[in-house]
C-alpha cells in the first residue's frame, strides 16, 4: 500500500530526448505532418451508424402496464412507460453496481485502517467514516430493492437487464476498475465513486420526471427521497475527496 | 555463467516446480515507471511459454510414450505463463497493451535478423519486421484517434512511429507466405529463432483475435480483424521457416532449448530486480523441463541429442535495446520488397494471386489506410497541432 509520490515516471517525451527527437527525425522524413484529417473514419464510422441495430429491446411487461388496477391515459404515455421501465432497469443495475463499488472502497479503507491510518474525517454529526462508508452502501443496496418493486408494480420484470442497463454498466466499467485495483490510493477510489454519483443523482432526477410523464406519479415520491439521499453521498464522496487530496498528500490514502 | 545444454544438468526437478495462486497473480509491473524494454521481455516470454505449451499438445497427440511427461511439463507451463501475462497491469487499455505488442514484436525481431547466421532466414526476418514496423503506425493512429493517447507514452522514445510497408500492402495469397524451411544441419541459433519468432506471432494474433469484438468503435474492429489477419499470415511465414521434417520430440526439444535460451537472455538483461529474480527462476525451472525433454529423445528416439542440438553452447541472446538504426535502414532497402512463393522479390514481380487477393479484402476499403489518413506521430498526441475549432 503506497500513495503516490513523485518517481521514474518514463512515459513523457523528456525522460529520453534523444529518442523523440530521433522519432520526429523519422516523421519528418516517412510521414511528413499534413493537415490534420479523420474525414475517412468519420465516412466509415457513419455508415456503420446508419447500417446499426439497437443494442437490445426493453423487456416486455410481464403483467399489465400499470400494474394493480393502474390504467394507461394514453399511447404517449405508454410509450413513457416503455422509457420508464428502461431507465428503471438502469437505475437498479447502477444502484446493484454501486453497492458493490462502496463495498470495494471499504475493504481499501479497512487495509488503510488495519495498518493503523485514519485516511477520513468523521461526519458532522460524530459518525465515524467506516459508518458512513457502510450506510452509504446499505442505502444503495435499499434503493435497489425498492427499484425492484416499484418495476414490479408498473408490470416488469426486475431482473431483466435493459438496454440502458447494459450501456450504462459499460460506462461504468472503469469505475470498478479503478476502485478495486490494489494499486489505487483511497483518493483514486473516492475520484471515480464521485463520477458514479454525479451520475446518479442526475439518474434520479431523471426518473422523477419520467415516472410523472408516465403516469405513475405514486413512484415520485419515493424517488425524491432516494434523490435526497444520493445529493447527501455526493457531498460526503467530494468532501472526502477535497480533504485527502488538500490535506493528506504525501500519506498512503492519497 | 554461459551455459552448455548437453553439459549442465542444473534446473529445479520437475518435482518441485509448484506455484500458489498468490505467486501466479503478484504485483504487476508499473505502465508508467518501468522500463519499456522490461514489458517487452515479459510479452515476449509469454508467447514463448504459450507456444511451449502449443508445442506440448501437438505432441501429446502424437506420442504415447511421452504422454505423462508432456502432462506434468504442461501444467507447469500453463502457471509459468499465467505468472509472466498477469505482470501487465489493468490500466494498460487494450490498445496500450497492443502497442507493446508491437514494440516487441519490432525490437525482437531486428535483433534477431542482425543475430540470424542465415542469409535467407534473415530476410525473411527483416521483411516481416517492416510489416510489424507498420502496424506500430497504424495502431498509434487508433490509439491517438480514438483514445486521445500518445503511443509513446508505451514505446518510451526507443521506436518510431512511422509507416514502414503500408499494411494495405500485407495481405498476400497463402502460397506466398510460405518460406523454404531450415535442413537440419541449420545452426541452433537459426532453430531457436524460427521457434522465437513463430510463437511470439502466435501470441499476438490470438491477442488480437480475442481482443478485436470487444471495442465498440467500428475502425477499431475493423482494424485489429485487418491486423489479426496479417499477423495470422507472419505465424506462417516464420511457422514455415521450421523444418518439418523434425519429429516432434526433437521439436520438443528445441522448444525447451528456446526456452532456456531466451529466459538467459531475460536475466542477462533486465533492470527492475523483481522481474529478475523471476526470469532466474524461471530459467531454473527450464533447465529442469530441458533435462525432461533430453531424457525423452534419447529414451523414445535413441538419438544422439547433439545432432540436434550441435555442441550445446547457447548461441548469442537476442538484445533488448532500441534498433531504431538497423529498422531505418531495412526501411531504406527494403520496403518494396515482396513475395513470391517463398522468393523475396521486387513489386513488379509479386505474385499476381496476391494481388487479386488485395484487390477482394480490400474491396470496401482499407481500415489501416482510413484509422492513419494524414496521421503524423506528434509528442503529445496529434491533437498539440490540430487547430481548436477543428478538432
Amino acid at each position: 500500500m503506497e500513495g503516490t509520490a513523485p518517481g521514474p515516471n518514463r512515459t513523457g517525451g523528456a525522460i529520453n530526448p534523444e529518442g523523440v527527437a530521433s522519432m520526429l527525425e523519422a516523421v519528418n522524413e516517412l510521414s511528413p505532418r499534413k493537415p490534420v484529417s479523420t474525414l475517412l473514419m468519420d465516412i466509415e464510422r457513419q455508415w456503420y451508424i446508419t447500417e446499426a441495430e439497437a443494442v437490445g429491446s426493453i423487456p416486455p411487461p410481464i403483467s399489465s402496464p400499470g400494474g394493480k388496477g393502474r390504467k394507461i391515459k394514453s399511447t404517449a404515455a405508454s410509450a413513457s412507460v416503455g422509457v420508464l421501465l428502461d431507465k428503471l432497469g438502469e437505475r437498479i443495475a447502477f444502484e446493484r453496481t454501486g453497492t458493490r463499488l462502496y463495498g470495494a472502497v471499504i475493504t481499501k479503507y479497512l487495509a488503510l485502517a488495519n495498518a493503523g491510518e485514519v485516511p477520513l474525517p468523521p461526519r458532522e454529526d460524530g459518525e465515524p467514516a467506516l459508518e458512513t462508508l457502510r450506510r452509504i452502501r446499505s442505502q444503495e443496496l435499499q434503493h435497489f430493492r425498492m427499484l425492484s418493486q416499484c418495476v414490479q408494480e408498473i408490470g416488469g420484470d426486475p431482473t431483466a437487464q435493459t438496454p440502458c442497463a447494459d450501456v450504462t454498466a459499460t460506462a461504468s466499467s472503469g469505475l470498478l476498475q479503478v476502485v478495486t485495483d490494489p494499486r489505487t490510493t483511497l483518493a483514486q477510489s473516492l475520484n471515480a465513486v464521485l463520477t458514479a454519483e454525479l451520475t446518479d443523482n442526475a439518474g434520479w432526477e431523471l426518473l422523477g420526471e419520467l415516472a410523472q410523464l408516465a403516469g405513475q406519479s405514486q413512484l415520485t415520491k419515493p424517488f425524491a427521497e432516494a434523490l435526497a439521499v444520493e445529493q447527501e453521498h455526493l457531498e460526503m464522496v467530494e468532501g472526502w475527496l477535497k480533504t485527502l487530496v488538500a490535506s493528506a498528500p504525501g500519506t498512503s490514502a492519497v | 555463467m554461459a551455459i552448455n545444454l548437453l553439459r549442465d544438468k542444473g534446473g529445479v526437478p520437475l518435482s518441485q516446480q509448484r506455484m500458489s495462486w498468490r505467486d501466479m497473480v503478484g504485483k504487476p509491473i508499473s505502465k508508467l515507471d518501468d522500463d519499456a524494454f522490461t514489458r517487452v521481455r515479459i510479452i515476449l516470454m509469454n508467447g514463448q511459454e504459450l507456444d511451449a505449451l502449443r508445442t506440448k499438445q501437438v505432441a501429446l497427440r502424437m506420442n504415447r510414450k511421452a504422454r505423462v511427461q508432456l502432462a506434468e511439463l504442461m501444467r507447469v507451463e500453463q502457471h509459468q505463463a499465467t505468472t509472466i501475462n498477469w505482470l501487465i497491469g489493468a490500466d494498460h487499455s487494450p490498445i496500450e497493451t497492443t502497442i507493446g505488442y508491437e514494440q516487441t514484436a519490432i525490437e525482437v525481431t531486428a535483433s534477431v535478423a542482425q543475430l540470424e547466421p542465415d542469409g535467407y532466414l534473415a530476410t525473411g526476418y527483416r521483411y516481416a519486421l517492416l510489416e510489424d514496423f507498420d502496424h506500430l503506425y497504424r495502431y498509434s493512429a487508433l490509439l491517438d484517434r480514438l483514445e486521445g493517447k500518445d503511443a509513446n507514452n508505451i514505446v518510451q522514445g526507443f521506436t518510431d512511429i512511422v509507416p514502414g510497408r503500408p499494411t494495405i500492402e500485407h495481405h498476400r495469397a497463402p502460397e506466398h507466405d510460405l518460406l523454404e524451411p531450415y535442413g537440419p544441419d541449420a545452426a541452433l541459433a537459426t532453430k531457436l529463432h524460427a521457434i522465437t519468432l513463430t510463437g511470439g506471432e502466435y501470441q499476438t494474433h490470438d491477442y488480437y483475435m480475442n481482443i478485436g469484438p470487444i471495442f465498440a468503435d467500428p475502425l477499431a474492429r475493423q482494424l485489429y480483424a485487418e491486423i489479426a489477419s496479417v499477423e495470422s499470415q507472419h505465424i506462417t511465414h516464420y511457422g514455415s521457416m521450421l523444418n518439418p521434417e523434425e519429429s516432434i520430440l526433437e521439436k520438443l526439444l528445441l522448444s525447451e532449448a528456446a526456452e532456456v535460451w531466451n529466459y538467459a537472455g531475460c536475466v542477462e538483461q533486465e533492470s527492475n530486480p523483481r522481474i529478475k529474480a523471476l526470469w532466474e527462476r524461471f530459467l531454473d525451472y527450464e533447465l529442469g523441463h530441458f533435462q525432461v525433454a533430453l531424457q525423452l529423445f534419447k529414451d523414445v528416439e535413441r538419438r544422439d541429442p547433439e545432432t540436434v542440438l550441435g555442441d550445446g553452447k547457447l548461441p548469442p541472446f537476442i538484445r533488448f535495446e532500441s534498433q531504431r538504426q538497423f529498422v531505418r535502414e531495412t526501411i531504406d532497402r527494403e520496403t518494396s520488397l515482396r513475395k513470391n512463393g517463398t522468393k523475396f522479390v521486387e513489386e513488379a514481380e509479386e505474385g499476381t494471386t496476391s494481388r487479386d487477393y488485395r484487390r477482394a479484402v480490400n474491396a470496401d476499403g482499407s481500415p489501416s489506410s482510413t484509422v492513419s489518413a494524414t496521421y503524423s506521430w506528434a509528442p503529445g498526441t496529434e491533437l498539440t497541432r490540430v487547430e481548436e475549432k477543428a478538432a
